[in-house]
């Protein structure tokens, strides 16, 4: 059947030939007669003969009349389709003939859309930081502003029992009932704390059957669950954290120790080797979208009743009703407060609230008010993502310009056919939109690969986004948007040109057409030696926070958490850990000394002395306020941690005293309380009363951010908390843990060993800091190979421009160097003015950014020399790649035909 | 006049069409051709005159009905219009005249 029919009918490919190029409304007639004419050939000279007709008539139908399409009465115009074909063809020509102008710009755009695209997602990433609660625009975060001293700080900490002045023991009553009692508008509230953070916390051990492991949790209220949305898995979001008893936990902790989420519920987990908790909900790990990160949570009255404080960080959030105003809540919230405040207390306390979506952005206090933070950050770099952007179309731009020279002409003759001034602007827009196109697809690409290596620097968590509809319409109107700024002084510029002018003689350049050029490269160069000195800035600080001399050694120190039996059994462990090869010395500490947290001043120990009086007194107290960290240590404290004595002595066993009546200070210690001559005088912390027996020289117990506080140590080698220090030998640090290990699971073993290198944990303080360190390097790097490309690519056409100029010049006898200086002195001017209109934004902004940091580096003139000498040598070898060329050409071939 | 010239391929097409009334089309018009006139004449020549006979205004077009050998498909068929018609005869009076001006050994000959 399929041979009989194939054998009648016309070639199947001739066929398709002719279904594809005739047009829609002659293919029927055309198709019939063919068909007719083969039935007629085939009865006359047989099939093959037909066959071979038939092609020839399908070929000879290849004819403008045949393949036309008819003009449709609704479509614009054919001849506008078949200009938009010339359009492309055009431009793709000039992409082709022009191979190394086309690739710089389109890599140039490329790299500068990367940028851009990653800046995009990062500060889309932060600011979805805690957005994601359902409950959003009415959960808001109590922050504290507390005025005194002619100070006023502010924090989004707000320990209940401390600013409503509650007696200790009367602690146990949550505050936060009687407030939600007091305001209906609070429909829910809940205390947060974190159980793992500095000051005193710590991961927390969990036992069930054999299993044992540190998690990190919090403790929170029991209305959390149906306050934010971190998604239930099982269990009874109400219940969740309905008593003393009772403890959410993630799924991945569900999964360690009951293998799911559902046999979890209802079972009983031993904490720290001394409470039980039920397990009444299993969550979704936490996102890392979330600033508050929790493998498990407790009850807040569990924490209230039968926990030690982990942290002083108390957060305060409420639900508010669906009509309520923040405002007014606010007001209601301050008038709570102050019936319960002593009016004669010498520092002023009032409350804010604040959107909670706010806290990780807006984390930064400014005169008592939430400010800044990471916003800063976010602007910074959203600003770099537009320089970055500017600067990549800039290089397109001069480009464009410098080619116009060439374009020109074409532009003349389309004038003189009859292109009007609106078509040639749709033609240069649409080149450069194109061109954008080729790019973003390019940088679509780099964004899929780079992508793991910036989560990398960035410590984020951020997918690939190519299944997100915003991140396509992100990257589609930038492309869009950078085409039309890229081609927009091309367009407007070339299609304004006389054609007269042009097709006159050589087109050349008015005088402001070349400054505008020039003043392009200028300010492109500006705007990278001023991400320059910022790097420079930024990584000299970050060099220096790291590497200053912090008054203590931290190296080859770990330290390990009191917990269990480490306390009750101390003695025994200093003496066997002392006998372990690896280690050379142990001492204790009420807090990491790295990163001492805890500060104390008047209001805090109002009412925790038994005389009611203040927390830390001394002799000759005149009425001053100042802030202490105070800190319980072991005697060998001043040796472990290699501090410096200046006045008196260090705690030593010898004297039988030391361990109830001796207290060390630090300078600053001196100078704040205004004591002079101080051993020997009397101080007193809490109800333990003591003389000063040493002053030790000032080293910074925190991060460089703060300046160095008042410091006042005493021996307490009994308190249930704190870390416990051990010193290894140097060059023995495999065998000095393993020794640790050792001793550790011999004396506590119901708890996981778990240690901490101090240097390791110092360094996590500068966490943003390194994070900006990185990006800015990354993004100053960007920034010049750019510019360099635009550079590069001027310097190109600028030889091109005069390659009969220096033929001339080799032929009259110029040497290579002075024909490479000809081609450079321009640009090397354009740099030098790019310096001085860069270096001193640069300071000011940069001196600006120090100011956070209470120790900071001098910025000095070195660092705008290396800035300067930097752009220039870059800018030098740059373009001596381009002006070496031409200067090495032989003027035979420049010289040799028009 | 705009489309008043007639080239002489075209003239034959028209004069065809003209010919066969309600039969012509592609086909048709083309062995008819080749019939009267001994030329080797392909139908893609003969589309490409109709086209430009029917541009000129000399030629409308409808459709026939369909037929078996062409596989279903629709015959166009052609017929001259009065413009059409005014222009052949026109051509042959500017030609009999141009003959009747011609000295007579030419005539003799000729004939």
């Amino acid at each position: 059947m399929k041979r009989e029919h194939s054998r009648i009918s016309p070639p199947g490919w001739a066929t398709r030939l002719l279904q594809w190029y005739c047009a829609s409304h002659l293919l029927e007639e055309v198709q019939g007669d063919l068909e007719e004419e083969f039935e007629y050939q085939v009865n006359r000279h047989g099939i093959a003969k037909a066959r071979i007709d038939y092609i020839r008539n399908v070929l000879g139908f290849i004819k403008p009349f045949a393949i036309k399409r008819k003009k449709s009465p609704y479509a614009n115009s054919s001849s506008g389709m078949n200009m938009f074909n010339h359009y492309v063809t055009v431009a793709f020509r000039n992409v082709v003939r022009q191979k190394s102008f086309s690739a710089i710009n389109v890599a140039g755009l490329a790299l500068g859309m990367t940028c851009c695209l990653f800046i995009f997602l990062w500060v889309r990433d932060e600011k979805a930081m805690d957005n994601f609660h359902a409950n959003g625009d009415r959960l808001f975060l109590l922050y504290q502003t507390v005025s005194g001293n002619g100070q006023t700080t502010g924090s989004y900490s707000t320990p209940f029992n401390v600013i409503f002045n509650l007696r200790k023991d009367s602690a146990a009553t949550d505050a936060l009932d009687e407030l939600a009692l007091a305001i209906p508008e609070l429909e829910m509230t809940s205390a947060y704390m974190t159980g793992y953070e500095l000051p005193w916390g710590h991961p927390e051990t969990f036992q069930v059957g054999e299993k044992m492991q540190k998690f990190k949790g919090s403790r929170a209220g029991k209305d959390f669950f149906n306050m934010f949305s971190y998604p239930i898995l099982a269990g009874n979001p109400d219940k969740a954290l309905h008593d003393v008893s009772s403890m959410a936990i993630s799924r991945s902790m569900a999964e360690y120790f009951f293998d799911s989420p559902e046999q979890a519920i209802g079972k009983s987990m031993r904490y720290e080797n001394r409470l039980d908790f039920v397990v009444n909900a299993v969550y979704e790990n936490v996102a890392p979208q979330s600033s508050w990160q929790f493998d498990f949570l407790l009850n807040w009255d569990a924490q209230l009743r039968t926990l030690d404080f982990p942290s002083h960080q108390i957060y305060t959030s409420f639900l508010l009703d669906g009509n309520a105003d923040p405002k007014q809540v606010e007001v209601k919230l301050n008038q709570f407060l102050q019936r319960r405040v002593d009016p004669k207390a010498p520092e002023k306390v009032s409350l804010g609230l604040r959107p909670f979506g706010d806290q990780y952005l807006y984390g930064n206090f400014v005169n008592g008010k939430p400010r800044e933070g990471r916003m800063l950050y976010v602007k910074i770099f959203t600003g770099v993502a537009i320089f970055i952007l500017i600067i990549a179309c800039i290089n397109f731009m001069n480009l464009a310009t410098a080619r116009s020279l060439k374009r020109a002409r074409e532009v003349g003759v389309r004038k003189v056919v009859g292109s009007s001034r609106s078509s040639l602007i749709r033609q240069f827009f649409g080149e450069s939109i194109l061109l954008s196109f080729v790019a973003l697809s390019v940088s679509v690409i780099l964004l899929q690969l780079l992508l793991p290596l910036f989560n990398d620097l960035t410590g984020k968590h951020i997918t690939s986004p190519i299944f997100n509809p915003v991140y396509w319409y992100a990257a589609l109107s930038l492309a869009f948007i950078t085409g039309l700024i890229a081609g927009s002084y091309p367009a407007l510029y070339l299609s304004s040109l006389k054609p007269v002018r042009i097709l006159r003689g050589a087109l050349t350049f008015t005088h402001s057409a070349v400054w505008f050029r020039k003043g392009l490269v200028c300010f492109q160069f500006a705007l990278s030696i001023l991400l320059l000195i910022a790097t420079i800035v930024i990584t000299s600080q970050t060099n220096f926070v790291q590497n200053t001399n912090l008054g203590y050694n931290r190296d080859n120190v770990v330290y390990i958490q009191i917990e269990g039996e480490l306390n009750p059994k101390y003695a025994l462990f200093k003496e066997r850990a002392l006998k372990m090869p690896g280690i050379a010395m142990v001492d204790r500490s009420t807090e990491a000394p790295h990163g001492m947290g805890f500060v104390v001043d008047e209001k805090d120990g109002f009412n925790e002395t038994n005389t009611g009086d203040d927390a830390i007194n001394w002799e000759g107290k005149k009425n001053v306020s100042v802030g202490f960290k105070p800190a319980s240590v072991g005697y060998d404290f001043v040796n472990i941690m290699n501090l410096e004595i200046v006045e008196g002595r260090g705690f030593s066993k010898s004297f039988a005293t030391d361990s109830a009546d001796a207290f060390m200070v630090n300078e600053e210690a001196l100078r704040q309380m205004g004591m002079t001559d101080p051993i020997g005088k009397w101080i007193s912390a809490w109800n333990k009363k003591g003389h000063i027996i040493g002053v030790l020289k000032d080293y910074h117990v925190s991060s460089l951010r703060e300046p160095i506080k008042p410091l006042l140590i005493d021996v307490k080698e009994y308190e249930y908390f704190g870390v416990i220090m051990l010193r290894l030998e140097q060059g023995k640090t495999a065998e000095g843990l393993s020794s640790i290990e050792r001793v550790c699971k011999e004396i506590n073993p119901n708890y996981p060993v778990a240690f901490q290198f101090m240097d390791e944990e110092y360094n996590k303080l500068y966490h943003s800091e390194q994070v900006v360190t990185k990006l800015t390097n990354t993004f100053a790097v960007l920034g010049f190979v750019i510019s360099c490309l635009g550079l590069l690519g001027l310097a190109m056409f600028t030889a091109e421009q005069r390659t009969k100029e220096i033929g001339i010049r080799k032929v009259l006898g110029a040497t290579i160097v002075s024909i490479v200086n000809l081609l450079s002195k321009d640009f090397i001017i354009l740099v030098a003015i790019a310096f001085g209109v860069a270096a001193p934004v640069g300071g000011y902004f940069m001196s600006q950014w120090l100011q956070g940091f209470a120790y900071r580096i001098d910025m000095g003139w070195w660092i705008f020399a290396i800035a300067g000498i930097t752009a220039l040598s870059i800018a030098l070898i740059t373009i001596s790649i381009q002006a070496i060329q031409s200067a090495i050409t032989s003027p035979v071939k420049s010289l040799r035909s028009e | 006049m705009k489309g008043s010239y007639l080239g002489e391929f075209e003239e034959i097409v028209l004069l065809i069409v003209a010919m066969l009334e309600d039969d012509a089309y592609g086909v048709r018009i083309t062995h008819e051709i080749i019939e009267q006139t001994q030329r080797s004449v392909r139908l893609n020549q003969v589309h490409a005159s109709l086209h430009r006979l029917e541009e000129k205004g000399m030629i409308v077009s409808k459709f026939g009905e369909p037929t078996q050998e062409r596989g279903g498909r629709r015959k166009r068929i052609f017929t001259i219009t009065a413009f059409g018609r005014t222009t052949l005869n026109e051509m042959k009076e500017v030609r009999s005249r141009l003959w009747s001006l011609l000295p007579s050994t030419m005539k003799i000959e000729g004939i």
